[in-house]
């Protein structure tokens, strides 16, 4: 059985190279048939391995170097059941997103297939590896294919985001490898048990908070976490569609899936870490939710909207993982399923007003949706899950996280996983109203706003486009919540290395109504400020244009103040784990 | 271990990130990146370095003659090819970008900023980005 292991790395990779090798000769449409195959075989391939793996982790050693008395020398595989599912989730995401971007490229001789192939085989082993430098390499993989993909188009806009994107990922993978080296400096190993052992045993010491700082800087980087996130909206608000999907729904939260892991499994036995854990990421994780959140409500590039709602997001995820419970870290599992499949969805129809009406402008597209109503209402219906309407598995994963956050008595990143929801939903739904609809003021000259002249290829037929996004809502309506419940607990203490225990406890139950409600108020006012009396209008926008301004400014599009402000955020991770 | 290695990779690392924080080149910008990426190859090297012992080749060395240690060195050549690529891909990136763009500078390069129509800055943007303004 431990035999299938490298399998879900090895057929996209070949694949891959196969492609390489073969795809000036092949005729049209395999390419794209061969990389959706690929994509099915490692989301039904994880599956497997994930329910195998219910009751203990399986572990594969590559060339069979298995540890001798506890020295590592090999590099391993190890797959809980919760990386299991989270790579056959990335796997259904990828198969989804291949539909998707059916003949979406003239002439790519397969290279946007080979692209994102790797970028799947990196995926799956980020989420498999048990072994430290393991973990920088498919990092790097993935970063490499992610950049490539980002400036596919190759136009202005896409060439400078996806410089800012390769830059900071850069500097990421960096910090990482530094962060690698100190810990294995002070350990001896890069095996992830070996470490936790010889960590546990070591007590306090400022090499181990040190490389801590370090990986965890780069996978908060990768995350999109305050202050690291600018790269984020320049690199997913010029990539094509179906790249976008991929970053989204799975590369962000990727990046805190393995701060989990390093976080709970390699750094478990330090109690520095694990005493500067909640207050890092907690603080950090709620000043993302709302950080985003508003930064999405001002936005009017869909796909900026998007790319601001999808660190909103993160920041939610990383409260989760900040009360450092067994609820917590499972409900942020759940919550990057639920997510990406949400989030993915609304990429898609993007990707579709993008390719049927030639923009992406909120404004521009004002009423222009009518004629592809189904995609109106997969948009609303996405928009309404975003932000907490209590049905399926992204509900499921914010209760969870939500739970854990009030019973560990977390009042404030409550409220700002309440609030941060409630914003990037209002900011979805409100655009929804306006394109879809027509809803919202006339915007007359103001249409023609500055804009990049973008277009995607049009002559695809709209049902194609639009079964992946109908299918991805539909997964996160229909995925089972009272096996995934049931089966959270354990999986989530496999995943974790801790003893099983505690109860899951879920958050009030008014709050996901709070946060839809709130996020209805949003996009109606946003829709209808014209309409409203001045007494309503005038203290919001006296109290909301100075920060928003500021904001604005912050988010300068510069990669010089990214790299500032990339060095203030390494000073904030050592300052709390110095003080721990 | 002398605490020197430690200071250079630092200190290599600070002046990288700085060059890149104030660069108005995107080719210096790269340049920059390689010296935050020559902390790392010195931050490894120095950690695995052993003083008095040989490179850990031992064909002309009998076995157990103390040697540095290799797995540094590996991860030393992994990231000299992860330097590479990237190095490669950036200055693809950025002849793109001169191409098209007509500037090194990032000042006139910025990303699409369509998302800030209620900025005041608006009215300031470089005329380099009047080209998109299309309606």
């Amino acid at each position: 059985m431990t035999a299938l292991l490298p399998l879900p790395v090895a057929i996209p990779l070949v694949v891959c190279a196969v492609l390489l090798a073969t795809a000036h000769l092949l005729p049209g449409r395999v390419p794209d048939i061969l990389a959706l195959l690929a994509a099915v075989a490692v989301a039904i391939l994880c599956a497997v391995i994930a329910v195998q793996a219910a009751d203990r982790p399986l572990v594969y050693w590559f060339g069979g170097w298995e540890p001798h008395d506890g020295v590592y020398l090999g590099i391993g595989f190890s797959v809980d059941a919760a990386s299991g599912w989270i790579a056959s989730f990335i796997g259904l995401l990828y198969a989804l997103t291949f539909v998707f971007a059916w003949g979406f490229f003239d002439r790519t001789h397969g290279h946007f297939h080979i692209l994102m192939l790797l970028f799947l085989a990196a995926m799956v082993g980020f989420c498999f590896t048990r072994d430290m430098f393991n973990l920088f390499v498919w990092f790097e993989v993935m970063s490499v294919a992610a950049f490539a993909l980002t400036a596919y188009h190759l136009a202005e806009s896409s060439l400078a985001g996806a410089i800012n994107f390769t830059v900071v990922n850069s500097l990421a993978g960096f910090l990482m490898l530094g962060g690698i080296g100190l810990i294995y400096a002070q350990t001896g190993t890069l095996d992830f048990d070996g470490i936790a052992t010889a960590v546990a045993q070591g007590g306090r010491n400022p090499v181990v908070a040190g490389a801590f700082c370090l990986v965890a800087a780069a996978l908060m980087i990768k995350g999109a976490i305050v202050p690291f996130q600018f790269w984020l909206a320049d690199a997913h608000a010029v990539a094509p569609s179906p790249v976008s999907v991929i970053f989204s729904g799975s590369m962000v939260s990727l990046g805190l899936f393995g701060l989990a892991k390093v976080s709970a499994v390699v750094f478990g036995g330090s109690d520095q870490v694990q005493g500067a854990l909640p207050v890092l990421l907690i603080g950090l994780g709620s000043a993302t939710a709302l950080l985003g959140g508003w930064m999405a409500l001002l936005q009017r590039h869909l796909k900026r909207m998007l790319a601001f709602s999808t660190i909103s997001h993160a920041g939610i995820m990383l409260t989760g993982l900040g009360a450092l419970s067994i609820g917590g870290t499972g409900g942020m599992l759940v919550y990057v399923v639920g997510h990406g499949l949400v989030k993915g969805a609304l990429f898609m129809i993007a990707g579709i007003l993008l390719a049927t009406q030639a923009s992406i402008d909120e404004i521009a597209l004002r009423g222009l949706g009518r004629g592809i109503w189904p995609a109106g209402i997969a948009m609303a219906l996405a928009g309404l899950l975003l932000c907490g309407l209590p049905i399926g598995t992204l509900d499921q994963g914010t209760r969870l996280v939500q739970g854990a956050l009030s019973q560990e008595g977390h009042g404030m990143a409550l409220a700002a996983t309440a609030i941060g929801a409630a914003l990037t939903g209002a900011a979805v739904l409100r655009a929804a109203g306006r394109i879809f609809l027509g809803l919202g003021p006339d915007p007359g000259d103001e249409a023609g706003a500055p804009s990049a002249d973008e277009r995607e290829k049009a002559n695809r037929p709209l049902w194609l486009m639009l079964a992946p996004c109908c299918a991805l809502l539909a997964v996160d309506l229909a995925l089972p919540a009272g096996p995934i419940a049931h089966a959270l607990p354990r999986a989530v203490s496999a995943f974790m290395h801790r003893p099983e225990g505690g109860m899951l406890a879920e958050g009030p139950g008014w709050l996901p109504w709070f946060s839809v409600a709130a996020a209805l108020a949003g996009a109606g006012y946003g829709l209808f400020r014209k309409r409203l009396p001045a007494f309503v209008v005038r203290p919001v926008r006296a109290t909301q244009s100075a920060p928003t301004r500021a904001l604005e400014i912050l988010h300068s599009g510069l990669i010089g103040d990214y790299a500032a402000w990339l060095a203030v955020g390494v000073a904030v991770i050592a300052a709390v784990l110095a003080m721990a | 271990m002398s605490v020197l290695p430690y200071v250079v990779a630092a200190w290599l690392f600070g002046v990288g990130l700085y060059g890149i924080a104030t660069s108005r080149n995107f080719i210096h910008l790269v340049g920059c990146l390689g010296v935050c990426q020559s902390a790392t190859y010195v931050l490894l090297l120095g950690l695995g370095y052993r003083w008095g012992s040989i490179a850990p080749i031992f064909y002309d060395h009998p076995p157990g003659t103390p040697a540095v240690d290799p797995v540094m060195q590996a991860l030393v050549l992994t990231d000299i090819v992860v330097g590479a690529t990237l190095t490669a891909l950036l200055l693809v990136l950025t002849v793109q970008a001169y191409k098209r763009g007509g500037s090194l500078d990032p000042e006139k390069l910025r990303p699409m900023r369509a998302g800030g129509n209620k900025g005041p800055d608006q009215g300031s943007r470089p005329v380099s980005d009047g080209g998109r303004q299309t309606p």
